[in-house]
């Protein structure tokens, strides 16, 4: 008799008793519900509280929200002290960076309501352009985050980044060896690639991952010049380092993807921690001459 | 002589291995392949690069094979001399060769690889080069750059400018540079004039705006009541209220009642934004209270607290008219002098209806008559102007009593005098001249005959003459009369009278002095709808419709009536004759209403 072999029920997970939380999902979206709260707070008293003639920065309540908002910003800039420091518990860096996230994106709402959508081209306007680009940047970098550690992990096959280098290196040596018994003309299309920097190419390609001018792929497309209409006699020095090339270029591949990928990872911060200082002083001017001009 | 090649090379821990070797020759081969006397691995030098050869004791001469050269303490050559004892750095490829001599006068040789293999085995920090660090500027210097070109365009550069302006210098005068970009919005159509001088209104810095600085232009700007009364009649505000005043304080702000309260700017480009009620009702609301004395009743939003309407109605006419302010929430009167029934004139059927009918083509009546066929608006259709006898009524009530030649005589109106003696004229009702004979001191004829003939061709002619003229004026101006009709007659005798006097009739333009009508604004609503003239059978009726009338459209500020009303509407707060200052979406839907309608396909 067969009887039917007892499933087993994954034991549902205590609360909080996850195995590892993203900043994302930190103590079941606590300060995601927080910051929902402070927007739909934020919405509601800007609908129901008649600022006449209409909603500007400059009423009692423009002034509240701007206070908020700026109160905010300084507190989320204080991340970059906070994160110097790891702690655990609730007061962790990953329930203070979840924070920073959710909050940050209120600020959107917060500060927007504070404009009373009276925009213009003028040092208020530029504060908040660029606390906005600080947010986008942000918004960037938590995707990154998001998408690319797997896509990074994928692309090293369990190498680590000094791995992938030295296996250039070791490709090089044998390239170098290889092409000692060559004219010049040809051990100078090998030395195309022996000179040619795996981290160049500027910031376009580290970014792109195209590499235009890639001297592995010119050395190699000349010497197929040489090669191509020979046929492989199997101790041709040329093969050898056509082959050699070729794994090089694969290697190379594997660098320059991981090198995107790192890129990426890093660039928005290239852009959120500037725009940060510049929204702090533009926020300084901001706040100054209201009180200057009162 | 012998040359001493000493090869070094590095272990992977940074040591150095230093290969000597003696090569007892004159001449040494340089190069690529590995028969070369000095066999250097690198891709950058032929097979038979260059030779190294004994020219005499104290020199020894290198010189390239090929074409490609080689470097001599940093200059490329294909050739050089050199003595050993005072030395030289060569270069070949990534190899570089020092020459010197050691202590028995031979050639030493030490070759050491100084450029990596390739790129890739060139010794890199792995934290820098995999991160984008040396890519593009750094974050900190990005960062510290833009804040300080922030901080210097928007903030130094406007605040030195204002640190460093003559004292007293007049707006306009001598710019401050930069508040241009301190300005959170433009200013109103009124201001536009002041964009860019932020100093104009913004006098000191940390200061908010003050009232001098509006009346530094607005000169005639007269206050609503006296400062203490306006303090006095101001309500205490809530809790929040207070808060927010304490605040306001604290930072310097003005007490309640300054221009800036009402009059916001900023606000954008085009006109002023009109008044809130709040600021009215702040003291009117409840103004009683407070100030015990006040002939005014509290008023709080028009839609549901305001009071009664008083117009100021005439209560005794005549010469010297009284006038009183009565409320219109019992029917009212006001008495002008003048008898008129709307009723009579305004009916579809009767008497009145047919006439305007037969007089259609002449004056362009209607069925009937309409209010408009004798009320004319002023000029600018605010009002409406007196009824005019001669304009309004004498197409109907004819004055005419005689035709001479075609051309009708008419009685004066407006001037009873003129008219008793027209009407005397008309029936010769005059005495003859009386001869001078007659007078006092005047020179006479002699004679008795003469003193008799002249007594009575006076006295005889006066007596022919016919009497009628005296019961034609009394029927003019009694019951029935054409004076009568429609005026209030003193006949001679009553009241001290010694002729027949018609009472004064005094048409007032405007009832309600303190509140504003428009009629131009409401051209689209019909007469009857406010004035119940049809029904009215006497001139007395004041036919003024009441505040519930006025509400079936208006409402108060915030309410949902077809017309939101704040009390600018029709009150000033700078209370002056004029109307007062209108919404600008108010305005421009009246002067659209006026303005003839352009259509497209328009020929």
């Amino acid at each position: 008799m067969a009887t039917a072999a007892p499933t087993r029920v994954p034991a549902r997970r205590d609360r909080g008793a996850v195995l590892h939380d993203g900043f994302l999902r930190h103590a079941r979206f606590r300060w995601l519900k927080i910051a929902l709260l402070l927007c739909l707070a934020c919405i509601a008293s800007y609908l129901l509280i008649d600022v006449t003639p209409h909603h500007n920065g400059g009423s009692w309540y423009g002034y509240t929200l701007g206070t908020i908002g700026a109160l905010l910003i300084l507190w989320l800039t204080l991340l970059g002290v906070r994160k110097r420091a790891m702690t655990a518990g609730r007061w962790s860096l990953k329930a203070w960076t979840s924070a920073h996230v959710y909050l940050g994106l209120s600020l959107i709402v917060v500060a927007t309501l504070h404009t009373g959508f009276q925009l213009g081209w003028n040092v208020h306007t530029l504060a908040y352009a660029l606390m906005l680009l600080v947010i986008a940047s942000g918004i960037v970098g938590i995707i990154f985050y998001a998408a690319l550690p797997a896509a990074l992990s994928n692309n090293r096959a369990e190498m680590t980044q000094g791995q992938m280098l030295d296996a250039i290196r070791a490709i090089d040596r044998q390239l170098h060896d290889a092409a000692q018994p060559l004219p010049h003309d040809q051990a100078a299309l090998v030395r195309l690639s022996l000179d040619d920097d795996p981290f160049g190419g500027g910031i376009v390609a580290r970014l792109s991952g195209n590499y235009p001018r890639c001297g592995t792929a010119r050395a190699q497309a000349a010497l197929r010049r040489w090669t191509g209409d020979r046929p492989d006699t199997g101790n041709d020095p040329l093969e050898r380092i056509d082959a050699l090339l070729e794994r090089k270029r694969a290697m190379l591949a594997r660098l320059r993807r991981h090198l995107k990928l790192k890129a990426l990872l890093e660039i928005w911060l290239y852009v959120h921690v500037p725009a940060t200082f510049a929204l702090l002083a533009a926020l300084t001017a901001h706040i100054v001459s209201v009180f200057f001009y009162w | 002589m012998s040359f001493i090649v000493r090869q070094i090379s590095l272990t992977a821990d940074g040591r150095e291995i230093v290969r000597s070797t003696t090569i007892a020759r004159p001449q040494l081969s340089l190069g690529r392949a590995a028969e070369s006397d000095i066999h250097l691995p690198d891709l950058a030098l032929d097979a038979d690069h260059a030779r190294i050869e004994q020219v005499d004791a104290r020199t020894i001469r290198v010189r390239a094979t090929g074409t490609l050269g080689f470097d001599v303490d940093g200059r490329t050559t294909l050739r050089a001399e050199i003595d050993p004892a005072i030395g030289a750095e060569l270069r070949f490829g990534g190899h570089r060769i020092a020459v010197s001599a050691d202590e028995d006068g031979a050639t030493v040789l030490t070759i050491r690889r100084v450029d990596a293999l390739s790129e890739a085995s060139a010794d890199r920090e792995e934290a820098t080069a995999f991160s984008l660090r040396g890519l593009i500027p750094g974050k900190r210097l990005t960062a510290w750059s833009a804040a300080l070109a922030i901080l210097i365009g928007f903030l130094v550069v406007p605040i030195w400018s204002v640190a460093t302006r003559p004292a007293h210098a007049p707006p306009g005068a001598d710019r401050i540079i930069g508040d241009k970009a301190w300005t959170p919005g433009p200013l109103s159509k009124a201001h536009h004039a002041l964009e860019g001088q932020c100093e104009a209104c913004h006098r000191e810095a940390f200061v908010s705006v003050r009232d001098n600085a509006c009346i530094a232009c607005h000169k005639d700007a007269h206050d609503h009541a006296p400062a203490g009364r306006l303090a006095l009649a101001r309500e205490t505000p809530g809790l929040g209220g207070q808060l927010l005043a304490k605040v306001a304080h604290a930072f310097n702000k003005p007490p309640a009642g300054a221009c800036v309260d009402c009059h916001r700017e900023h606000e954008g480009a085009g006109p002023m934004q009109p008044t809130p009620q709040a600021f009215c009702t702040d003291c009117h609301g409840s103004l009683k209270d407070r100030l015990k004395d006040t002939s005014l009743a509290d008023a709080r939003d028009f839609g549901t607290a305001h009071p009664q309407f008083r117009p100021l109605v005439e209560t005794v006419p005549g010469k010297h008219p009284t006038f009183e302010r009565k409320s219109l929430d019992q029917p009212i009167t006001s008495d002008d002098g003048l008898k008129f029934p709307h009723d009579i004139h305004l009916s579809a059927t009767g008497g009145v209806a047919k006439m305007a009918r037969t007089m259609r083509a002449e004056h362009g009546f209607g069925d009937a008559l309409a209010c408009q066929d004798c009320h004319k608006p002023t000029a600018d259709g605010t009002r409406f102007l007196p009824v005019d006898m001669e304009r309004d009524c004498k197409m109907c009530h004819s004055l005419s009593f005689e035709t001479i030649g075609g051309t009708m005589r008419t009685l004066r109106h407006g001037q009873p005098d003129q008219v008793i003696a027209d009407l005397r004229a008309y029936y010769r009702s005059t005495a003859p001249a009386r001869p001078i004979e007659l007078g006092g001191m005047a020179r006479r004829r002699p004679g008795d005959y003469a003193e008799g003939r002249i007594y009575h061709a006076y006295f005889g002619a006066a007596a022919t003459r016919p009497g009628n003229a005296d019961a034609a004026i009394r029927a003019v101006f009694s019951k029935g009369g054409a004076c009568y009709d429609c005026h209030v007659v003193t006949p001679p005798g009553s009241n001290g009278a010694t002729t027949w006097r018609i009472t004064p009739v005094n048409q007032p333009m405007r009832y309600m002095m303190n509140g504003w009508f428009d009629h131009a604004a409401h051209r689209t609503e019909k007469c009857e709808s406010c004035h119940a003239a049809p029904k009215s059978s006497a001139a007395t009726d004041l036919l003024l419709p009441g505040i519930a009338t006025c509400r079936t459209c208006h409402g108060g500020e915030q309410s949902k009536a077809a017309v939101p009303s704040s009390c600018a509407m029709c009150h000033s707060y700078h209370a002056g004759d004029g109307a007062p200052w209108v919404p600008a979406t108010l305005r421009t839907k009246r002067e659209d209403a006026d303005r003839p309608k352009r259509s497209r396909h328009a020929t």
